[in-house]
């Protein structure tokens, strides 16, 4: 069982984070970045290369993580494998030692540095979790028998800001069917809409995370008011980060305080810190949680 | 209907460097609803491509509704073109590949015997419905129709991603695809729909994932020959 199973078996507030792969191959940064996150954090998300921007492997990241004593989160994208190197992967991580892993459908290729890319969408993120449910259960996608079976946390993302409500909820509750046990979800930013979705979405009984991405800048929340679905980063703060003198003080403030407002409606806290790995331990002192 | 776009016109000279002598063949079905190949076009063509210095032996095109595609029609409308099919040094094909291939595989190699270079004017780009001047990809001709469960909108084809489990996270607020902000979320549609028909339930139904084996290439199919009597 992975720590982040342990802490949310437990009921206790999990906290994850993330890094992202270089473009290249050195993971100086990367594996820099993770060190600030160090005895921080119960896992680290690797990212798989996010907005289809073409990086080093979540895998081998994962894996390199793992060799320096973290614990990772393999987030794997059904954007660029067919359902054999899905399934092939997921061997692949869990006889590396990888059991955390966050099924997701991915971005769309034109988003990305390989708008010419032919995109795959071979199984979506509901068939991912179905698909890697059946090898923990010892079987492959069609019912050929493992040798071997792999036995994986499987996380699932959910939008809490989608609008029509109750068919983000359908969506959900269909990853959980298929074998969805935690949720990180997209940013949120607004503790009174979080306190709205978590109402309807406790009933389905799996933790979710909030997710929060670290604020750069106002013209960061702006950018993804705009371009981010689903994201809605309210006024008052855009005004917070367009008058402060310094922008990292009140990035931790502003997230310190949304975990401070949410925590007692769900089970954890997923930092999407985009580089900013280094404040997460601020962050945490200030809110008070020690893992 | 296949929707089409002709190609750019130093393509189909390119092809035909060396050629002199051509024979033009136009489509009475898709190529004439989206004027890549119809009368008026493959007169044109023949203007063009006379200014160009080419011998344009002979001009073929089918009256609106004379599929070029369809064989039968094919055969018997070329063999009155025999003789100048056998003298050419390339035809010039104003239809989509299908029209293109058949003509070349079914008509000039197996029904005349002749091997002769064939080239096509057109750029295919899918199969599509609506009309008379707006078409869109509907279908995808999966082999296993979906519209039943899904308020007859196929997300396979009008969601980027193919969705069959729900929307994707990118969804914008008026329902757009963030892929393409013109375009509506399918699965929002669907949602719609269903909704109003008091069958919002249907959704919650778990599919495995689409048998792509169904859409394995090249497809075939044999029936019983359409009496045209």
């Amino acid at each position: 069982m992975t720590s982040l199973q342990q802490v949310l078996a437990k009921g206790e507030f999990a906290v994850t984070a993330e890094v992202a792969p270089p473009k290249g191959t050195d993971t100086a940064e990367m594996m820099e970045n993770a060190e600030f996150l160090r005895g921080k954090v119960h896992a680290i998300n690797v990212t798989d290369q996010q907005s289809s921007v073409m990086r080093l492997g979540s895998l081998a990241s994962c894996r390199l993580l793992k060799e320096s004593g973290f614990e990772p989160v393999f987030q794997l994208t059904t954007r660029d494998r067919n359902r054999i190197a899905l399934q092939s992967d997921l061997l692949s991580a869990y006889a590396l030692g990888i059991e955390n892993v966050l099924c997701l459908t991915g971005d769309y290729v034109t988003l990305g540095d390989h708008p010419q890319a032919k995109p795959v969408f071979d199984l979506d993120s509901v068939s991912l979790l179905m698909t890697a449910n059946r090898l923990k259960e010892g079987y492959d996608h069609v019912g050929n028998k493992l040798q071997g079976r792999p036995s994986f946390l499987l996380g699932a993302v959910v939008t809490p800001g989608y609008e029509p409500m109750d068919l983000q909820l359908l969506k959900m509750q269909r990853k959980v069917t298929a074998g969805a046990q935690f949720f990180q979800t997209q940013a949120v930013y607004d503790p009174e809409l979080f306190r709205g979705f978590m109402e309807e979405a406790k009933e389905l009984g799996v933790p979710v995370m909030l997710g929060l991405v670290l604020l750069k800048s106002a013209g960061m929340a702006r950018y993804m008011n705009k371009n981010v679905s689903g994201v809605k980063v309210p006024d008052s703060i855009i005004t917070e980060m367009e008058e402060t003198s310094d922008k990292v003080a009140t990035s931790i403030k502003i997230t310190a305080r949304i975990i401070r407002e949410t925590r007692e409606m769900c089970q954890g806290i997923h930092l999407m810190t985009m580089g900013w790995e280094r404040y997460v331990p601020a962050i945490l002192t200030e809110v008070g949680i020690s893992i | 209907m296949i929707g089409q776009t002709q190609k750019p016109l130093e393509e189909i000279l390119g092809y035909l460097q060396g050629k002199e002598k051509v024979v033009l063949v136009g489509c009475g079905g898709c190529a004439t609803v989206f004027h890549t190949g119809g009368e008026p076009e493959v007169k044109e063509m023949a203007d063009t491509l006379s200014k160009h210095g080419k011998n344009i032996l002979a001009t073929v095109a089918p009256p609106f509704g004379e599929f070029t595609c369809y064989a039968p029609w094919s055969k018997e409308r070329l063999s009155k073109y025999r003789q100048e099919i056998k003298e050419c040094d390339a035809i010039l094909m104003l239809s989509c590949g299908d029209g293109l291939q058949v003509v070349r595989e079914l008509i000039i190699e197996e029904e005349f015997g002749l091997q002769k270079p064939i080239y096509p004017a057109t750029n295919p780009i899918g199969h599509m419905g609506g009309g008379p001047s707006l078409f869109k990809e509907k279908c995808q001709q999966c082999g296993e129709c979906e519209l039943g469960r899904l308020a007859g909108i196929c997300p396979f084809t009008q969601c980027p991603k193919g969705f069959l489990n729900g929307p994707c996270g990118g969804v914008t607020k008026d329902g757009k695809c963030e892929v393409d902000p013109e375009r509506d979320c399918a699965w929002v549609m669907i949602y719609e729909r269903l909704k109003a028909f008091g069958e919002f339930d249907r959704l919650r139904e778990m599919r495995e994932p689409k048998d792509w084996s169904k859409m394995q290439r090249p497809r075939k199919i044999e029936v019983a020959p359409l009496s045209l009597e």
